[in-house]
């Protein structure tokens, strides 16, 4: 059975370009121009995968409300943010409506569906029982689940965004060792300027203090990057 | 010229009110001037009338019935006249200067008093002159000589005067063989006789009498009469209130006489005894009938109560005169000079004032005069002449003059301070207005509150069109500065459709020509994302600036470590490092002091050549730390001075494809105001290069 995909999204070139690329990779796509057609088939029946834009036609945020009315509806289904301003991710971030990612639209269609069958990878990851051999890292507290891209700190999870996973993930994996923003990017398969890259590591700094308020494991080196120390 | 010059000169236009001022006391002076003078017409009309038939006071003598038929057997006009001295004349008729006419021939009887050949006319002597047979104390009047001719070798000439109830005569008599009495005892002895002269008058009562004048010799010479004795015989009796002086001159000899007026009646006679040799018979010429002394001419002289009846009318600055209808003056009252001087005691502003007001060579005396009738009114027996001081007519306008003057000057005085005080006012406002239009344009954007907008005059209108204007331009410039932002946001929907599409058409089978023209189309695409990028970059930074969290931390190893970063990053570029030694704390952000180092080290890079080394420096200022950046290059163009930390302003002049808004220098001037520090740029002293100097407050 093919996996849908709910788009939700106010500019038709775009919503039909992205359901071609969907549908061209095997899955079923649902497009929906606003929050009302979204929320009222939503209803009817979920999607396994919801991409959505932060603006909706008469509705500036209305991606915001349509995400946190779909997490009520289900807990686990993947949310995918795309916005056109690379600014309004700072907004979502306060807003802590538990999407899986947000992304610009700058995003390359290829590295957009890379990104989908991440979630859904993660997903099925989930579903399985826990501790599949040779995919887990571990830097002292922090246990690194690639498989399911999911992070713990002291056995507890730390909730984070598929760029952020790959962000702590490609530190982490060689501790000591600088890793500047290109390679960030790089590494979360996105295109991202330099304070974007600032505000995102603040952000995960941020998740982590949140479980351990004396973490202090991501430091920055000025003028170079970041680096990972035990 | 300044707006405080102009008002100021505006102000000295109201000196138009002293002039005015001025004139306007001259206008009045003139009427005072004409009115006085109608009032010195009323006082001679006045004691002119007082006067009226008096021919006693004026003349001595009863209000003639019939005029004085006794004309001389032989008449002896005036003939020998001397020559008239032009600037004596001249000053005689200045003298009276309303007179029409002075005629030196008398004019034909008008009044009571007409003029016989042989009458007598004493002249109103100022002082009575010295009895010592000398003329230098006399006036020099030619006017007033009466001249008596028999022939050529018999002539005198009689000068007369009235002084102090006294008349006073001078003789001179041409005589080709003066000839003193001989010294003797009996002055009555023929043989002693020498030049005699006789005097003949009536007295009050109408007696003739007459007097003779004999001397031995130079000097005083007394007055006898021949009284005759009770048996015949003939004694010469000394008259003592007669007195006089003999004195010889070149062509004969003068005798000066006096004789108290209280002795006169109404005839008065003179008559000479010219003796060639002692006892000889004279040659008798004069005024007295030779043959029995009768007088012929009269007497006309003025009673010498008229003085005393002219002083009770005197008042200071003032002078009466009665004169002739001929204008010969008769009696005076003069208190002209005991009006007080008009310099002494006048105030020195009024005397300033009067140098303003008075044309020279303007008269100071008033003058009038009123003729005196007969009893009929029929007749004019005389003038009465009055003359007044300009005095009091020059106090009153003095007066009034200092008055409106001292008024009118202070006004100009308080106009010329208040206008002055005005201008400066408005110059301080206008200056206040240029300050502030100067100032407005701020780094920080547009100042549009702008003084004076409260003011309810035009200053308040320009000042609030000033601020509409700034604000309308405040308005705009943000939303220029916004624009990019918005027009990136706006652009990047259809560019996502745009490459959506592409990345679409990639996954389509299209013909392997038609690839090339893909490749260049995404190429396209991803230089217009390029672009847009940098577009939002200004935005993003204010963003990221606004929401930065500050720390505190040591600018030290940050700064260390960022530039241990560059040096790796732009091998092999030389970096010479000046930090201090110890740390230095600051409150701030350090991603965005690294950040701002970033573009400074950028653009210290991009404009210094490859082998120039850059130095950077951490200065410690009591109140600030310093970053300062060195590169070796070209100098700054003098026209960006004060631009090149501002938004979007570009100054690379390569081939850079590269999308490049100057954001560079405007983003480390936005970091160092978030550090509450600024930003400068300047030349290096010796020309070699530039100088971006970064100041960040410290903690204090």
């Amino acid at each position: 059975m093919k996996r849908l995909v709910a788009i939700v999204e106010d500019e038709a070139a775009i919503r039909d370009n992205y359901a071609a690329a969907f549908s061209r990779e095997g899955y079923a796509v649902r497009t929906y121009a606003n929050r009302a057609q979204a929320m009222s088939a939503f209803a009817a029946r979920l999607p396994d995968l919801a991409v959505i834009d932060i603006s909706l036609q008469d509705e500036p945020e209305g991606g915001f409300e349509l995400c946190r009315q779909l997490r009520a509806l289900s807990a686990e289904l993947p949310i995918i943010f795309l916005t056109a301003r690379d600014s309004e991710i700072d907004a979502v971030s306060g807003l802590r409506l538990g999407a899986d990612d947000f992304l610009t639209k700058d995003l390359s269609l290829p590295h957009l569906i890379a990104r989908v069958n991440a979630l859904f990878r993660r997903v099925e990851a989930l579903r399985k029982p826990a501790g599949g051999a040779g995919e887990l890292i571990r830097r002292g507290p922090l246990t690194l689940d690639a498989e399911r891209m999911q992070a713990q700190w002291d056995g507890k999870v730390v909730l984070l965004s598929l760029t952020e996973f790959w962000m702590v993930h490609a530190l982490a994996r060689h501790p000591g060792h600088v890793r500047n923003r290109q390679q960030l990017m790089d590494a979360a398969n996105v295109v991202l300027d330099d304070n974007t890259i600032t505000s995102h590591v603040k952000r995960i700094r941020r998740k982590f203090q949140a479980v351990d308020p004396d973490f202090d494991a991501v430091q920055t080196v000025y003028g170079m990057g970041y680096r990972w120390v035990e | 010229m300044s707006l405080r010059l102009k008002l100021l000169l505006l102000g000295l236009a109201t000196l138009v009110l002293p002039w005015a001022g001025c004139n306007y006391a001259r206008e009045m002076e003139s009427a005072l001037r004409s009115g006085e003078q109608t009032s010195l017409q009323a006082v001679a009309q006045t004691i002119a009338a007082s006067l009226q038939g008096r021919t006693d006071l004026l003349y001595r003598e009863a209000p003639p019935t019939d005029a004085p038929a006794d004309a001389p057997a032989e008449p002896l006009p005036a003939g020998a006249e001397p020559a008239v001295d032009p600037a004596a004349n001249a000053a005689a008729t200045a003298a009276s200067p309303g007179t029409a006419a002075v005629a030196p021939q008398e004019p034909p009887p008008v009044a009571t008093a007409p003029a016989g050949p042989y009458d007598l006319r004493p002249i109103a002597l100022a002082s009575a002159p010295l009895l010592d047979g000398y003329s230098e104390d006399w006036p020099r009047d030619p006017s007033a000589w009466a001249y008596f001719r028999k022939d050529a070798r018999h002539h005198f000439g009689v000068l007369s005067g009235v002084s102090e109830r006294m008349l006073y005569l001078l003789l001179e008599v041409h005589d080709e063989h003066p000839l003193f009495d001989a010294p003797g005892n009996n002055t009555l002895d023929p043989a002693t006789f020498g030049d005699r002269v006789w005097i003949g008058f009536d007295d009050p009562e109408g007696q003739e009498h007459q007097l003779f004048l004999a001397a031995t010799g130079p000097g005083a010479v007394t007055a006898r009469r021949i009284d005759p004795g009770e048996y015949g015989q003939q004694t010469a009796v000394l008259e003592p209130r007669v007195h006089g002086a003999w004195q010889p001159t070149r062509d004969g000899y003068r005798i000066e006489l006096r004789v108290p007026l209280s002795m006169l009646g109404g005839r008065f006679g003179v008559l000479v005894d010219d003796r060639d040799a002692r006892g000889a018979v004279p040659v008798s010429y004069g005024t007295l009938r030779s043959d029995d002394l009768h007088t012929l001419g009269r007497l006309i002289v003025a009673d010498p109560a008229l003085g005393s009846y002219l002083t009770q009318f005197l008042q200071p600055g003032l002078k009466l005169a009665v004169t002739t209808p001929q204008r010969r003056v008769l009696a005076r009252a003069d208190a002209l000079a005991q009006s007080t001087t008009l310099e002494a005691g006048t105030p020195l502003l009024a005397r300033l004032y009067r140098r303003f007001v008075d044309r020279p060579g303007e008269r100071q005396l008033l003058e009038s005069d009123a003729p005196i009738y007969d009893r009929d009114h029929a007749k004019v027996i005389g003038r009465l002449e009055v003359t007044q001081t300009a005095d009091r007519w020059i106090r009153l306008r003095d007066r009034a003059l200092t008055r409106m003057l001292n008024f009118t000057v202070s006004t100009s005085l308080v106009a010329v301070i208040v206008m002055f005080a005005f201008a400066a006012w408005l110059a301080l406002r206008l200056e206040r207005l240029r300050r502030a239009s100067e100032s407005a344009l701020t780094r920080s954007g547009i100042e549009t509150r702008f003084p004076e907008t409260e003011a309810r005059d035009e200053l308040g209108d320009v000042a609030r069109g000033f601020s509409t204007l700034l604000s309308r331009l405040n308005e705009y410039t943000s939303y220029l500065r916004t624009l990019a932002g918005k027009l990136a946001h706006e652009i990047r929907t259809p560019l996502t459709i745009v490459r959506s599409s592409l990345d679409n058409l990639d996954a389509e089978q299209v013909p392997e020509a038609a690839r090339i023209y893909l490749a260049r189309a995404r190429q396209g695409s991803e230089r217009l994302n390029a672009i847009l990028l940098a577009m939002g970059a200004a935005t993003r930074v204010e963003e990221a600036i606004g929401s930065a969290e500050r720390v505190n931390f040591d600018l030290v190893p940050v700064l260390a470590s960022a530039i241990g970063a560059y040096r790796s990053a732009f091998a092999p570029r030389t970096f010479l490092v000046e930090l201090p030694a110890g740390p230095v704390m600051l409150h701030g952000a350090p991603d965005l002091i690294v950040q701002m180092l970033d573009k400074l080290i950028d653009n210290a890079v991009d404009f210094s050549p490859a082998a120039g080394a850059i130095t950077v420096r951490l200065l410690l200022l009591p109140e600030a730390a310093v970053i300062e950046v060195e590169n070796p290059g070209p100098p700054l163009p003098p026209q960006l001075a004060g631009r090149l930390f501002e938004s979007l302003w570009q100054s690379r002049a390569d081939g850079d494809s590269r999308p490049h808004f100057g954001l560079g220098l405007y983003i480390v001037r936005l970091i160092a105001e978030f550090h509450g520090g600024t930003a400068a740029a300047r030349n290096l002293p010796d020309g070699s290069g530039v100088r971006v100097s970064v100041r960040l407050a410290r903690e204090p």
